[in-house]
């Protein structure tokens, strides 16, 4: 996020909503030539033919999407035909694999491993990261000591101590979680830092002023002021600890998703590898969307970056 | 309480001496920590640096710098471009932005890495390879931040451009474009840090060359000391990445139209 933006007055910062109704008629003009130019868009409007015209709107995109999704996944199918070896992988033989994959232990077993071992770092890190980001956000002289390294590890690819912290943990699963725990610990702590960094000194003065406790101050104030940083801050770790684990597997050869998919393809069953890629997909979806979506809506001024 | 807050009294001197703290207390650890741990678990700093020299001198550093510059420059300058383009297309474009949505979703979502192996096997070793997972780690977020400033473009600027009769190719020229761009300045600067993160897990898997597969080959031999000289390198050119990142928003940012 951008500091110009935090800055700016509150008129300016219209939520993501108010702007997409303000834009409305000019998109909608976009879709269909003529409906609705230069009339106003007010609230009486949207019925009768308006609302026809949205149930329309809507059934156009979503055939749009579903022909999309198709036309994708055909010429995905037609490439790997005409053009690649046979054990490329294609949507239909992905599909034949179904029954197997979801009837194989050890999938289940990998799939457990790295799901357990995402959430429980992610769960180490929030918690770590919360504390140190919350003093370095309010302490200055904790953060003048411990920005440098925060900056330059949130700046690095991470990845790269991969193959240390194998040397240091060994080729077991205690090294992927604590590349996990890495991963997922810098996006916390930078914007949960930024969130205590940002937070009005006239809170902490009134609470101050009423003689509250220090540890009221911590919990009461400067915990829940910075907490749209902190989800912020979780959602990049959610992706960032994903990619940390699938790294950990590939080099330590560990049980898991990534490896999973590492081992199938080496021994040519593509398509096996790449339905434990769709749920992969399916998992970090399932975890990011309905949180980002939390974000977006709950917090409109917060925008992750 | 509020003496230990700083808050009071800033003081330019105070803040050098935090800085200063900060680094000489990290250093020291650094040297105590490798002076009294096993030789292949950790190597003091000036152990570190002296075998920064020397991988400098024999030139297997630099070598692997310049692979590895090749690699991410041409994967991000592909993947700006090609995001910035796409993006704006989207966001002129309802239909086609709706029909595609979903499925760039999943694909920003989806952790990259993993599809390092398929790569693997479609094309095999060598630079291209290598540059598509550059591409793929940092083509989505200018994609994103593109198309989010790009539909942000306030209604009355195509209003009155539409009003002028001003043609596609202008409102392009003139409008989109330049407001967009700062937008897809912030998209740059998280482009250039995920570029790097695909550069040099692409390097661990895909090459003999580079950044990463020094410090995997570093690592099989057990030398510590090399792989935190390496890693030192490696977070220097991140640190350097964002703050050129962080400064070509800071120059655009100034563009933005506000309200």
């Amino acid at each position: 996020m951008s500091a110009a933006d935090r800055n700016l007055p509150a008129a300016a910062r219209t939520s993501p909503d108010a702007r997409r109704a303000q834009r409305l008629p000019v998109m909608r003009r976009g879709i269909a030539p003529g409906r609705g130019a230069g009339r106003p868009s007010g609230l009486e409007e949207a019925s009768g033919a308006e609302a026809e015209a949205a149930r329309r709107e809507r059934t156009q995109v979503f055939l749009a999407r579903v022909a999309t999704g198709i036309g994708i996944l055909v010429l995905w199918q037609v490439c790997a035909a005409a053009l690649a070896p046979g054990y490329i992988a294609r949507p239909l033989g992905v599909l034949g694999q179904v029954p197997t994959v979801f009837g194989d232990q050890s999938f289940w077993s990998a799939a457990g491993s790295t799901v357990l071992a995402v959430v429980e770092g992610l769960i180490i890190a929030i918690v770590f990261g919360t504390v140190i980001g919350l003093v370095m956000g309010r302490v200055r002289d904790v953060d003048r000591a411990l920005r440098l390294y925060v900056d330059s590890f949130y700046a690095m690819p991470l990845v790269a101590l991969v193959p240390l912290l194998t040397v240091w943990f060994g080729y077991t699963p205690l090294a992927r979680l604590a590349v996990v725990v890495i991963e997922a610990l810098l996006p916390v702590i930078f914007s949960v830092a930024e969130g205590g960094r940002s937070l009005s000194a006239e809170f902490t003065d009134v609470a101050r002023a009423y003689r509250a406790p220090w540890w009221r101050i911590w919990a009461g104030i400067v915990l829940p002021a910075s907490l749209p940083y902190l989800l912020g801050g979780i959602d990049l770790a959610i992706g960032r600890a994903l990619v940390g684990a699938v790294v950990a597997e590939f080099i330590a050869s560990l049980n898991g998703l990534g490896y999973y998919i590492l081992f199938n393809v080496r021994s040519f069953q593509e398509d096996r590898a790449m339905l434990a890629m769709v749920l992969l997909v399916a998992f970090a979806l399932a975890v990011r969307v309905p949180f980002s979506m939390f974000v977006r809506r709950e917090l409109p001024w917060y925008r992750a970056g | 309480m509020t003496g230990w807050r700083a808050r009071v009294a800033p003081g330019r001197w105070r803040a050098l001496l935090g800085y200063a703290v900060g680094i000489a207390v990290g250093a020291a650890a650094w040297q105590l920590i490798g002076l009294h741990s096993a030789n292949f678990v950790f190597a003091p700093l000036t152990t570190t640096l002296s075998s920064l020299g020397s991988l400098i001198s024999d030139g297997s550093l630099p070598s692997a710098l310049a692979s590895s510059f090749s690699v991410y420059v041409t994967g991000a300058a592909v993947a700006i471009v090609a995001g910035a383009a796409i993006g704006m297309l989207f966001a002129r474009r309802a239909l086609l932005r709706k029909a595609f949505e979903p499925y760039l979703v999943a694909l920003y979502a989806t952790p990259m890495v993993a599809l390092i192996p398929f790569l693997l096997a479609l094309i095999g070793f060598g630079f291209w390879p290598k540059v598509i997972v550059v591409f793929l780690f940092s083509f989505f977020p200018v994609e994103f931040a593109t198309q989010r400033g790009a539909q942000s473009i306030a209604p009355e600027l195509l209003d009155v451009a539409r009003a002028f009769r001003t043609s596609e190719n202008q409102i392009w020229r003139h409008v989109v474009i330049p407001y967009t761009l700062p937008y897809l300045m912030t998209g740059v600067r998280q482009a250039l840090a995920r570029g790097l993160v695909g550069m040099i897990s692409a390097e661990f898997f895909l090459s003999a060359g580079g950044l990463g597969s020094l410090l995997i080959t570093q690592s099989e031999q057990f030398d510590t000391s090399a792989m935190l000289a390496v890693t030192l390198v490696i977070t220097l050119v991140g640190v350097i990445l964002m703050a050129m990142g962080r400064a070509f928003e800071r120059q655009f940012a100034r563009w933005r139209v506000t309200s």
